[in-house]
């Protein structure tokens, strides 16, 4: 099996210093990323398809999919763990094809995703879910870009220094959770829940 | 009859509330190592160590586990000899949650209706459901989860006359599309009975019983167990990388049922499993 890697990275990302990385890998990632969710997603279309501009450039940019906790007085932020991504497919290619480089979420995405990852050379990192309070430690920067009144579904624009992250879709269709599962499940009862035996 | 105080109520839910979003109990951060010790998946004890990482900073930095503070669940069991001074038991509930989530930065995910509604603001109504019974008791079990657990759930509509081995083969399959996605290591609550709104209840109280507490029904707690390593074998792991712990721990809710049905509930927890019973 292929040595796994250990790479700092720093946003904006090009396409040259992600495609060699691979499903697995691990990412330190550093510089700004945006915070979007659900409404966020949907209120960002709506405003482009009325002709506004988006708030922040897409090129060689980094979608975090959270909604954090609000954020104490004197603190950054709250806890910022990432939110099931495949919710937030249905907006991928718009952004992969302005530039979009990655996203960061968690969980499997729907059919398709990986294709479109590999059209434009893009990742899909993965953050650990549920650690949203180790996660805002990584965090020194924190600046509302739109939606302010939304709180937890507000555009944020965040500061990561060292930001942990794994490659969960590579640039040429590797898959964590695909190859994770094929190689520690059982076969037979696999086979059996399959109804292949 | 027995009287308690409304306030009481209200302010013991309250600090339950707070309590159960940042501090993990003990039983879970053991089962936690534990799966760490197994684990030979180099990226799974990266996720798992994450987690670990998050309970001391979650406590340290007075921050909740995770940024979904969920919807509130209640389940309540009070006996009819049980009387509220002051109040109704849903506006306690209501209050502490409104308390809770406001005092301490917790998210406010809650909107007002599915369709037309907005944020409520302070994370209220919860979800509770109300069990009278006899005596003089006041039992009310707490749980909050995310909205990405609670999103796998899943009802089965059996053949009448199913095993045991086929309820685990739908569990089994709904998990193996699904429960990569819902952060994993889970807590596992099977409702199998009653009829399909009821199996998914059942499902959901399951879920509601404390850590480490197991079925009085040897022959259930022998299906928990085995279900709970064959859902391991499936290999998803934790966060889904792959991995050799996927549950917890599975829990098993019946009740008797129909000759012409045989509902099946699924209703899953993520690892950050955040209960807890007040007793009065």
């Amino acid at each position: 099996m292929q040595e796994r890697k250990e790479v700092i990275l720093k946003t904006p990302l090009s396409v040259e210093e992600i495609k060699f990385l691979r499903a697995g890998d691990k990412v330190h990632l550093n510089g700004f990323i945006y915070v979007a969710r659900d409404l966020t997603h949907q209120l960002l279309m709506e405003d482009l398809e009325k002709g506004k501009e988006l708030p922040f450039s897409l090129s060689g940019s980094v979608i975090y999919y959270a909604g954090p906790t609000p954020t104490r007085r004197g603190e950054i932020i709250g806890s910022v763990g990432p939110t099931t991504s495949s919710r937030m497919d249905k907006y991928l290619e718009y952004f992969l094809s302005r530039g979009l480089r990655a996203t960061i979420g968690k969980g499997e995405r729907k059919e398709g995703v990986k294709k479109l990852l590999e059209k434009y050379g893009a990742l899909y990192l993965l953050a650990c879910g549920g650690a949203g309070a180790y996660l805002s430690t990584f965090v020194v920067e924190k600046e509302v870009l739109a939606y302010k009144d939304l709180g937890a579904q507000a555009l944020l624009r965040l500061k990561v220094e060292q930001f942990p992250l794994l490659v969960a879709y590579d640039t040429q269709g590797g898959d964590i959770f695909e190859e994770g599962k094929i190689k520690y499940r059982d076969i037979l009862l696999y086979n059996k829940i399959e109804g292949r035996s | 009859m027995k009287e308690l105080e409304y306030q009481d109520i209200v302010q013991q839910v309250e600090k339950a509330l707070q309590e159960l979003n940042i501090v993990s109990p003990k039983l879970l951060r053991d089962k936690m190592l534990e799966a760490l010790a197994i684990e030979d998946n180099d990226l799974a004890r990266e996720m798992l160590s994450q987690v670990m990482e998050n309970y001391v900073v979650a406590e340290e930095r007075n921050l909740p586990l995770c940024q979904d503070t969920g919807m509130v669940m209640a389940k309540v069991e009070k006996g009819e000899e049980v009387r509220v001074k002051g109040g109704s038991l849903r506006q306690a509930l209501d209050e502490a949650t409104r308390r809770a989530y406001s005092n301490n930065y917790f998210r406010k995910s809650v909107i007002s209706d599915p369709f037309f509604g907005k944020n409520t603001g302070d994370n209220t109504p919860g979800v509770y459901f109300f069990e009278l019974q006899e005596g003089d008791n006041l039992r009310i079990d707490l749980l909050v989860k995310g909205g990405g657990c609670d999103n796998i759930s899943s009802l089965g509509i059996l053949e009448p006359g199913s095993k045991p081995e086929e309820v685990e083969k739908f569990i089994l399959r709904e998990l193996d599309k699904k429960g990569g996605q819902a952060c994993p290591p889970l807590v596992v609550g099977v409702g199998i009975g009653g009829n399909a709104p009821y199996a998914l209840y059942l499902a959901s109280q399951a879920l509601s019983r404390p850590l480490g507490e197991a079925n009085p029904d040897p022959r259930y707690r022998e299906l928990e167990e085995k279900w709970r390593e064959d859902i391991n074998r499936l290999g998803i792991g934790p966060q889904g990388v792959g991995g050799k712990v996927t549950c917890l721990e599975v829990r098993i809710e019946t009740y008797p049922c129909h000759i012409a049905s045989f509902p099946v509930g699924l209703v899953c927890n993520c690892h950050v499993f955040r209960q807890k019973t007040l007793k009065w």
